[in-house]
């Protein structure tokens, strides 16, 4: 149960930090300013393209050489979280580009400043047309979590604790099966509530 | 040149020598115009001859190359808040509507004044409600754009206009886009504006409008003014052999 709670406990604070990171990465790709532009496109080509596993032992094994040494759980975090960013801003690129340009021009012709257009006009659209796809970013998040069992997390995460049993006692496998049902059930119960965000906030075109 | 400016008024709108290229393209040569105020200009020709590109220089949706344009004797700002105001002053209804789609009409409309005029939002929903009813869509307030015919979000796109107070309103082939029962309604409150003494440039197709509502009529083509006069003596008697070309084909369809 403790491990379960975990495990949700990583989601939720990774998607939150994933969430708010990929809407700044994403203002910085659509801004006027060239460096800033120039910055949030690299960052979503190194983090999307980077193993969640091979960030994580990064992290642990290789920061402490530089004299930087966080907990697991931080370790985790950053690892659970930097990615997902990265795919959060590549569902909200896709979400503006589905704005029409018409209604930018609108936003200017009554005098509306960058800053304004961003947010009354470009991420409230962004946001409510890539509520599914965040949904689906969202159960990723957890699964990319699974990574904690890498690192000896106290308490542990689900598949940290399913690890555990295998190698320390017998009937691994079913707890392995226990553990892909809860995974499965809350990613089930996410998608729900993802359509019903879905539902209300979807834009009439 | 308007019998204002032989009185020595300022035009609201005056462009001097205006040029304007897209790459190769020259789309604007040497363009003067003035508008006073009050005064309601239609600018027509044929398809490509730079008539939008006009318009969007106007309030500086595009640069120019070259020239000046000025709004109530000062020249426009180059970037940033200055400019942002200056759009404020301009209104610009478009072909496309572009109606914001994920709020509803009525904050459509008040988003301006509220946003960028910094107006209390209850007294800007109050107006707001008056000039969607001035058009004939206050039933509409609370639907969302996609639920509206498209004479309707015209409508609703022009209150939203004329919810920032504009020193003059450019309209761009506002009824190109409609099917043909809508397009009266529109013209209707256009009309209406005219006669109250609103200032306004129209880029428009809709021959009997520029006959009934404008003071003058400007003929474009090919980046260039090429005529300009009372509807009465440009429809009647055009001098050039373009504008009378131009004017025998859309009379043919
Ligand atoms: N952003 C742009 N980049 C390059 N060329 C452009 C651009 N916008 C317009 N043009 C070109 O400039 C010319 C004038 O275009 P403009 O839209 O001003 O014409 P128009 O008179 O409004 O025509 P229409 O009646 O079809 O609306 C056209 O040849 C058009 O292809
Ligand atoms: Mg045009």
């Amino acid at each position: 149960m403790q491990a379960l709670l975990t495990t949700w406990k990583l989601t939720a604070v990774a998607f939150a930090i994933a969430f708010v990171l990929g809407v700044l990465i994403t203002v910085m790709r659509v801004s006027p300013l060239k460096p800033l532009r120039f910055f949030g496109d690299f960052y979503v080509q190194i983090f999307r393209n980077i193993p969640g596993a091979c960030l994580l032992i990064i992290l642990v094994y290789a920061f402490p050489y530089l004299d930087i040494i966080w907990s697991y759980f931080t370790c985790v975090l950053i690892a659970a979280s930097l990615i997902p960013a990265a795919f959060c801003s590549e569902y909200l690129m896709t979400g503006i580009n589905a704005i029409p340009v018409g209604q930018i021009e609108a936003a200017r012709s009554i005098g509306m400043t960058f800053a304004q257009m961003i947010r009354k006009i470009v991420v409230p659209q962004a946001l409510r047309s890539s509520v599914l796809p965040l949904t689906n970013l969202l159960v990723a998040t957890m699964l990319t979590t699974a990574l904690a069992s890498q690192v000896p997390l106290r308490p542990a995460d689900l598949t940290g604790l399913v690890a555990h049993i295998n190698t320390h006692a017998v009937g691994g496998v079913t707890a392995f099966f226990i553990s892909a049902m809860l995974y499965c059930a809350t990613a089930v119960v996410i998608g729900q509530i993802g359509n019903l965000i879905d539902k209300k906030v979807r834009i009439l075109r | 040149m308007s019998a204002y400016a032989a009185e020595g008024q300022v035009p609201v709108i005056e462009l001097r020598h205006v040029d304007k290229h897209f790459g190769d393209l020259h789309v604007l040569k040497d363009i003067c115009l003035s508008v006073q105020r009050g005064e309601v200009v239609v600018i027509i020709g044929p398809s490509g001859s730079g008539k939008s590109t006009l318009c969007r220089t106007i309030n500086r949706m595009e640069t120019i190359d070259a020239g000046e344009i000025l709004i109530d004797g000062v020249p426009l700002p180059e970037e940033g808040k200055d400019l942002a105001k200056l759009r404020a002053q301009i209104g610009m209804v478009f072909q496309s509507f572009n109606l914001f789609a994920h709020m509803n009409i009525l904050e459509n409309v008040t988003l301006g004044p509220t946003d960028v005029l910094k107006r209390p939002r209850k007294e800007a929903r109050e107006e707001a409600m008056q000039l969607l009813k001035r058009v004939g869509v206050e039933s509409q307030a609370h639907k969302v754009p996609a639920q509206l015919s498209g004479g309707q979000q015209q409508r609703v796109a022009i209150a939203r206009s004329l919810a920032m107070h504009p020193k003059a309103i450019l309209f761009d082939e506002p009824t190109s886009a409609l099917d043909p029962e809508m397009i009266g309604e529109v013209l209707e409150v256009m009309t209406e504006l005219a006669q109250e003494g609103m200032t306004m440039l129209v880029v428009t197709h809709e021959m009997n409008f520029a006959r009934r509502v404008a003071d003058r009529v400007i003929f474009m083509d090919d980046g260039s003014i090429v005529e300009e006069g009372t509807p009465e003596a440009f429809f009647e008697n055009p001098q050039t052999e373009r504008a009378r070309n131009f004017l025998n084909s859309i009379k043919n369809h």
